[in-house]
């Protein structure tokens, strides 16, 4: 282990967390990922059924760049997965091609199945 | 003179004031403006030192006077003491002033210089002729002028000068009096007093700013001249890996040395904290090694150490875990024995901890949303809810209470007072926080956020002091340090595998840029999470890493000497530099680690 590997760096994950009163985190391993008041849709289906459009999400990584053609277009997306578990849970918009869409970019979709609803609380700082 | 052509008799006894005459008609060497003006300097500072025939044959000889004719009679003048002479000279200078309304400052100046030694020489009635004829018309400030009217009631020349706080003629005074008026004129008619002292000083001092290890307690004026300052790396900075700790079986997350420096303490994946060691060696005296001391087991169902905090009295290691972390263990670091057990609830994840300054308080927390004041006589005794915390530390406070700061997933850093159960936002970073570390003294914070670097916070003043970059980002947890005698140095881990050492640097200044890329300290297989400074031996750090080992890292001076002791095995020093857990490798990083 005297070289450097780049398949050993596997030090401690940072892992953030939004907060937030109802708080959404990877189905498989429980990773928060984001809350309800950065939900800003919910009538999207991706592969696995309904799919949820947010505004910010963390922990994600992502994929190279896509070129896929949707049902609403032809849009430029990359593939979300958990930072931690790896699995698949969505994708993000980077560009859209049809001017009606571009409300899309920079925001996140997560497949509702990926995906579980659980209780958070308040921010008690008030400043 | 006979000799019009400058050519002299060489048998002739010609007298020094002949030769200087002759030589004054046509200059050795033709100067340059600037070359002229540092003659001047210099000419100004021979003077200053008392060597005045140097001065006077450095005039002759380049043919630059040091000031202009008029200037050089007020000179003499004022120094032998002769007013009216003064006077004459300075009514010929009065249309070289800078500003015209400075005139009258000047002349009162002279006036009360003349008054006061007129008085302390006992002559009444010429002073009170001064004051009327000399000081009164020149209409400047009044109380001035009253309170040397008082002075004529003096008994003797001692109440004199004790009253007006002037040291008499003979006290430096007339040179003082030059020194004030100089700054009333052009330079090129009157040089600014000691101009190359200032001139030399200013040079040392931007040397000094620029110096990216400066950590001497010498002021400017004891530095040398002779070559640029630059304070010595080799002295004061870790550059050199002196021992490879190969004890782990799996990645290092966290290193923690003592507050007295005596132990370190190392924890990772492995789910094991090792407790080290640290022996200054007899001789040579100064170069420190480390050795194993304690493997102590915190069960394989936690994940891994998360966490590792020493209490303020050395005694009490306390460790977190990984992500499920429900419990904490205390231990007692000179014998091992595991002298608490702490869980509260079933939900909680402590996975940072710190203690409060009585060594059997503690702060426990993580992001669930809870955490914990607790004590090893105890256990848990208060709870703060709704926070998500994601480090941890405490502060001793003006009222002799203990903050505890934490950063939150909010990325605000918060006091909170357990006693009080007050709490109030000390500031916010704009980036989400990974880590972060308090100095010794308990002045600066050092907070890691994500993609952006460590950020030094003045904890009194609350404000960011210093952004440090230079480091790789990456998607894992790094930790940094803040070490050195002056709380001058801060450590970091790197995404790259390297170590990252900056000199924090003294007040802004035209260095400030450069005091901000770190040294960086190669020789780790993977990424380096973590780093911790030696409160004791400063130049000491410890770095934990990916590639399962703790690098130990000392400045080449010491570390040099740490490696000749250690090559021939059983130094003077004693038989116990080679025990188990602990391999010391040779500085170079290609060698693998012997095996054990």
């Amino acid at each position: 282990s005297s070289e450097f590997n780049a398949s050993y760096s596997m030090g401690r994950l940072h892992i953030e967390h939004m907060g937030g009163e109802r708080v959404f985190s990877c189905a498989n391993c429980d990773c928060p990922l984001t809350n309800r008041q950065q939900l800003i849709s919910t009538r999207f289906t991706g592969a696995t059924g309904r799919a949820f459009l947010f505004n910010r999400v963390v922990n994600l990584d992502t994929s190279e760049l896509q070129d896929r053609v949707m049902l609403t277009g032809r849009h430029m997306v990359r593939d979300v997965s958990c930072r931690k578990c790896k699995t698949k849970l969505g994708w993000v918009y980077e560009f859209a091609t049809e001017e009606s869409q571009q409300y899309k970019e920079g925001k996140i979709i997560l497949e509702r199945a990926l995906i579980n609803e659980s209780e958070g609380f308040p921010d008690p700082v008030k400043d | 003179m006979e000799n019009g052509s400058g050519c002299l008799n060489g048998s002739g006894a010609a007298d020094s004031a002949e030769k200087a005459q002759q030589q004054q008609q046509c200059p050795a060497v033709q100067l340059s403006e600037r070359n002229c003006e540092a003659v001047r300097v210099i000419g100004q500072y021979l003077r200053e030192l008392g060597l005045a025939r140097s001065a006077e044959a450095l005039v002759l000889e380049a043919g630059c006077p040091l000031e202009s004719g008029a200037a050089a009679q007020f000179r003499s003048s004022v120094l032998l003491g002769d007013w009216d002479g003064a006077e004459a000279s300075l009514a010929s200078l009065r249309r070289a002033l800078w500003r015209e309304s400075s005139w009258s400052e000047i002349a009162f100046r002279l006036a009360e210089q003349r008054y006061l030694e007129l008085l302390e020489s006992g002559a009444h009635i010429a002073a009170l002729c001064v004051l009327r004829g000399k000081l009164t018309p020149l209409q400047f400030s009044p109380d001035r002028l009253h309170r040397l009217s008082g002075l004529i009631m003096c008994s003797g020349p001692e109440e004199l000068r004790q009253l007006s706080g002037w040291s008499g003629a003979a006290g430096g005074t007339r040179q003082a009096l030059l020194d004030s008026v100089e700054q009333f004129f052009p330079p090129s008619v009157m040089l600014p007093p000691k101009r190359l002292s200032v001139l030399l000083d200013q040079a040392v001092r931007a040397q000094v700013s620029r110096c990216r290890h400066h950590n001497t307690s010498l002021s400017p004026d004891q530095l040398t001249l002779l070559a640029d300052h630059s304070c010595q790396a080799a002295a004061s900075v870790p550059s050199v890996c002196s021992q490879v700790l190969d004890a782990h079986q799996d990645e290092v997350h966290v290193c923690q040395f003592s507050p007295n420096g005596r132990f370190l303490a190392t924890g990772g994946r492995d789910c094991v904290a090792i407790v080290w060691l640290v022996e200054a060696a007899a001789n040579p005296p100064g170069a420190p090694r480390v050795r194993h001391h304690l493997t102590l087991r915190i069960g394989e169902e936690r994940g891994g150490v998360a966490w590792l905090a020493w209490s303020p009295d050395s005694r009490l290691l306390l460790a977190c875990a990984a992500e499920e972390a429900t419990e904490v263990i205390v231990w007692e670091a000179e014998t091992g024995d595991c002298i608490k057990k702490l869980k509260h609830r079933d939900e909680d994840s402590l996975t940072t901890a710190a203690w409060l300054p009585d060594s059997n308080h503690f702060v426990v927390g993580g992001n669930r949303g809870h955490f914990y004041l607790c004590s090893v006589d105890v256990g848990f005794e208060k709870a703060w809810d709704f926070i998500r915390v994601v480090a941890l530390a405490t502060r001793r406070e003006d009222d002799g209470g203990t903050a505890v700061l934490a950063a939150d997933t909010f990325a605000r850093i918060r006091r909170y007072r357990f006693d009080t159960m007050q709490d109030e936002t000390l500031f916010r970073e704009d980036g989400p926080v990974m880590s972060m570390s308090i100095s010794q003294d308990e002045t600066l914070l050092a907070v890691c956020v994500a993609s952006a670097g460590v950020h030094l916070w003045d904890l009194r003043l609350r404000v960011c002091r210093r952004r440090l970059h230079g480091l790789t980002h990456g998607a894992y947890l790094l930790h940094a340090s803040i070490g050195g005698p002056n709380q001058d140095f801060v450590a970091s881990g790197s995404h790259d595998a390297r170590v990252c050492v900056w000199h924090r640097g003294c007040q802004a200044g035209d260095g400030a840029q450069q005091h901000l890329l770190p040294d960086k300290l190669s020789g780790h297989g993977g990424l380096v999470s973590c780093v911790s400074w030696n409160p004791r031996h400063h130049g000491m750090l410890a770095s934990a890493s990916d590639d399962c080992t703790v690098r130990i890292w000392l400045p080449a001076s010491l570390a040099a000497a740490a490696l000749a002791a250690s090559a021939d095995g059983t130094g003077p020093g004693g038989a116990g530099f080679s025990s188990n857990g602990c391999c010391s490798s040779t500085v170079s990083k290609h060698q693998p680690p012997p095996l054990l």
